[in-house]
């Protein structure tokens, strides 16, 4: 069963040509069709997994293009990795399109919603399917639109749509990067597939590793790396299931999924690895420290992502292979978990500011009580998801003996520990700091919550030492089986590091203690301002970035007005002149045209004459 | 007889008078005068010629007889046509219509 | 004496002709196109067609001599003779329509040096038998053509309110 893989984007897609086309008639049906869609791909992933579990593998439906001697083929990628996402991503794409139903009820632009979201999902589907760059780099492009598309779906608000537009082009400066190590690949070994990663490795050592970091500098920018990570906290101007679909299952995970794909590149250099872990970690530790002292719920659990996705980008890079992959599939859940619960919480509160909220526990008992399971899970509180992926990455870079990218995965994961477990004592617990009236949210909206709550707890036992690394032998992970050792200290040391970030929260935020002393605390003021401020990086950018390439647009858009403009409009006005000055040819009165015939009968006689008949 | 390049000559006068006649009317019904004029001129060459051949054959003057009744034909319809545009607009001089420039 | 005949026909033709182009007054213009077209019926006569000479008269003096006259009175008041009835290219056509004639004239000079004609003129049984006979179907076919103009000239002509 195999070969139904390539079935799989085909549905969402069906789903998304019929909410375009008929979206206007299906009005509320365009919901049910697009999970639908995406429920059918799942049960054909399914079948997939048990096709390759008895025996299956990649195989190609013919040839597409040749380049010179290079055939292309449609093929269609089929191991443990793109399995493990094919079901990621149809599955939880499939609760969020039910979560989907209740929270955008009465948009006016339902239908629109599902056809993009549909078109998200196989796009997405679509990249995790292909066997070759060309074919990667058109769903990526396809991934890339869908997420301007939905950014910006309220695109009547300007910060949406400039949302939108950021996100597309600083993703587009990874896209470049991973179009010229795509030539720079193809320039010098003649082939794109990847399924030859693993031989053309021996004998062009430095060019691949440049190609390696292009293709990161690609999955940088998808996977909002620093420093190309600003337009994810931006991105939460979307609907939040986008936000939690974008990074969860579609958006960011692509390109990890790419970094992982292509892993045989990084293997031939040691510094495209390095360069991929060091700026996993600068990622990692960057975005926790933002994401403590930010107010917004969803802008939160952005920053939480970015360092999540440095987390395992770091875990690629120290050679953590599964760990990396591992934490990709355990962070879909949770993540997805916790933006579908900031979504019920803003869906039932109106805000986004965590300060305006507060005991929401007892009025939103499932939200609340999947949030926090959602929270533990992120944090590596034993035996949730996070733990047994947070352990992995944290083993494998000890083991492979990166001391400082080990600190900064711990440093990390205790202000992740921290902030999230601030948000949570900020939103759930606490007396209501505003006069809100918060109402749980319909069961369309409350039922994946605890569908994803059940796997954000559980799923992280497919990896755990408990059930043998079946999830790393499955993706084929063989070079971690040193990091995949039982560690009992490890596991330990990750434990206390989680309980010492939530308890420090509690201190802080439930008991209102002061942890420092007075003095401390106003020096600690400067910190506390560039972390608010996001470390400036936004405005650094703007800065040598933004403004310089805006006024080279404003000279151009002078030099386009005065020079070529006026150079076409020139031409135009010459030949505006010219027929002025032709026009009064053409009279109208037929006796002129007559005598002009006549005239003509006149010259032919003469001519004719003198030619022919040499009168 | 007298030869036949004077018939045809006089037919080529006519021909003129009637082409001059087409290009300067500036009445409609002058133009149309002028126009039979010309099929005179037509007329009087295929008669010349038919005359002025070796056979039986009535060619020519068959010719000359479809003519005339071609170019009645053409110039009721031309007339009607004149009416009709007199009632449209008032006129039936030419230049007044030059719908058919740019 | 023959020739003589001939002459007087000829310079009659061009004549009327000319007045028929260059008379101020369109209904006048009429008349000497009537004139004209009797003496081509003269010179039907003149080259032994008496039969087109007679339907000649009887056609073009008849009946469209006749339609013309009713045009010009159905359009009468512009008409009138303070009203220009010629162009403002009329230098530029009669110059025109000489360099053509002259042309014609120098090609006739060049190709056709006149054959008398020796034999019998076509006798109108002749006419009349190929008429129905070799040239029936162009024959019928002026017949449709004469209905549909009868046709299209009522369709036309018909005033529409």
């Amino acid at each position: 069963m195999v070969n139904v893989a390539h079935l799989i984007p085909l549905f969402p897609f069906l789903a998304f040509l019929i909410n375009i086309a008929f979206g206007g008639k299906l009005k509320n049906a365009c919901g049910p069709v697009s999970v639908a869609a995406s429920a059918i791909s799942f049960v054909l992933a399914l079948f997939v997994y048990q096709g390759f579990r008895s025996g299956g593998g990649s195989y190609s439906l013919g040839t597409w293009l040749s380049l010179g001697d290079t055939p292309l083929n449609f093929g269609v990628m089929v191991d443990g990795l793109s399995i493990m996402m094919l079901l990621v991503v149809t599955f939880i794409g499939t609760l969020i399109q039910i979560y989907s139903i209740g929270y955008m009820q009465g948009d006016p632009r339902f239908s629109r919603y599902f056809a993009y979201i549909s078109l998200f999902m196989a796009s997405m589907l679509g990249l995790v399917i292909a066997d070759n760059f060309v074919m990667l780099y058109i769903f990526w492009e396809g991934v890339g639109l869908c997420s301007y598309l939905l950014i910006s779906f309220w695109f009547e608000k300007p910060a949406a749509a400039r949302a939108g537009l950021k996100a597309f082009v600083t993703t587009r400066i990874g896209d470049t990067g991973l179009f010229l190590g795509i030539l720079l690949l193809f320039f010098t070994t003649k082939t794109l597939s990847f399924h030859d990663l693993q031989q053309i490795s021996e004998g062009h050592g430095t060019v691949l590793a440049i190609v390696a970091v292009l293709v990161f500098i690609g999955a940088a920018g998808k996977s909002a790396q620093f420093p190309l990570h600003v337009w994810l906290p931006d991105a939460m101007e979307g609907p939040t299931p986008v936000s939690a679909l974008i990074h969860a299952a579609t958006m960011v995970a692509a390109g990890v999924y790419l970094v992982a794909r292509t892993y045989p590149l990084f293997l031939v250099d040691p510094f495209a690895l390095q360069t991929v872990a060091v700026i996993g970690g600068i990622s990692a530790l960057l975005a926790a420290s933002i994401a403590t002292v930010n107010n917004d719920i969803k802008r939160v659990l952005a920053y939480s992502t970015v360092s999540q996705l440095g987390l395992m980008m770091l875990g690629l890079g120290v050679g953590g292979y599964a760990a990396g992959t591992f934490h990709l599939m355990t962070h879909a859940f949770f993540k997805a978990l916790l933006f579908l619960c900031a979504g019920s919480v803003i869906h039932a509160v109106h805000t986004q500011d965590i300060w305006k909220m507060g005991g929401l526990f007892s009025k939103m008992r499932v939200t609340a009580t999947t949030f926090l399971i959602g929270t533990l899970a992120i944090a590596g509180v034993p035996p949730l998801a996070g733990f047994w992926s947070k352990d992995e990455i944290l083993s494998a870079a000890y083991q492979n003996g990166h001391t400082v990218l080990f600190g900064v995965a711990v440093l990390t994961s205790f202000l992740t520990a921290f902030y999230m477990s601030r948000l949570i004592f900020v939103v759930l617990f606490g007396k209501p700091r505003s006069n809100l009236h918060p109402h749980e949210s319909p069961a369309t909206m409350t039922v994946p919550l605890m569908i994803l709550a059940v796997f954000a707890a559980l799923v992280g036992f497919v990896g755990s030492p408990l059930a043998h690394h079946a999830f790393q032998g499955f993706v084929g992970g063989g070079e971690s089986s040193a990091a995949s050792q039982a560690n009992g200290g490890m596991m330990i040391l990750s434990t206390v590091i989680s309980l010492a970030g939530i308890g420090l929260a509690y201190l802080i935020y439930i008991l209102n203690v002061n942890v420092l002393p007075a003095g401390m605390l106003s020096r600690l003021n400067g910190l506390h301002q560039l972390l608010l401020n996001k470390y400036y990086i936004d405005e650094i950018y703007d800065a040598f970035l933004v403004q310089p390439f805006l006024g080279l647009c404003r000279i151009s858009y002078k030099i386009d007005l005065g020079v070529v403009d006026d150079l076409v409009n020139g031409v135009a006005r010459f030949v505006a002149a010219l027929s002025e000055f032709l026009r009064p040819m053409q009279t109208g009165l037929v006796q002129n045209y007559l005598l002009v015939q006549i005239v003509g009968l006149i010259i032919l006689i003469l001519t004719l004459g003198k030619l022919c008949f040499r009168y | 007889m007298i030869p036949l390049s004077y018939i045809v000559a006089l037919s080529a006068f006519l021909f003129c008078v009637g082409v001059f006649g087409v290009l300067t009317r500036r009445n409609a019904i002058g133009i149309l005068m002028s126009v039979e004029l010309i099929l005179n001129a037509a007329n009087i060459n295929l008669v010349a010629f038919n005359r002025y051949s070796n056979g039986t054959d009535a060619l020519g003057q068959v010719f000359s007889l479809f003519v005339i009744a071609i170019a009645a034909a053409g110039s009721v319809v031309g007339l009607v046509l004149i009416i009709a545009i007199y009632r449209n607009g008032k006129s039936i001089f030419v230049d007044k219509y030059d719908l058919m420039k740019w | 004496m023959a020739e003589l005949v001939f002459f007087v026909i000829a310079a009659a033709i061009c004549f009327f002709a000319v007045l028929v182009v260059t008379s101020h007054d369109i209904f006048h213009s009429s008349v000497w196109l009537a004139m004209t077209l009797l003496s081509v019926a003269g010179l039907y006569f003149y080259l032994d067609a008496p039969f087109l000479g007679v339907i000649q008269v009887l056609v073009y003096v008849g009946g469209i001599i006749t339609l013309f006259v009713f045009a010009i009175k159905l359009t009468a008041h512009i008409g009138d003779k303070s009203i220009v009835q010629t162009n403002r290219q009329t230098i530029f056509a009669g110059l025109c329509c000489l360099i053509l004639f002259a042309l014609l004239m120098n090609m006739l000079q060049h190709s056709c040096h006149g054959p008398f004609p020796h034999s019998e003129p076509i006798s109108l049984k002749q006419l009349g038998q190929s008429l129905v006979s070799v040239y029936v179907l162009p024959f019928e076919f002026i017949s449709l053509l004469l209905l549909a103009a009868m046709v299209g000239a009522i369709a036309i002509g018909r005033d529409k309110k």
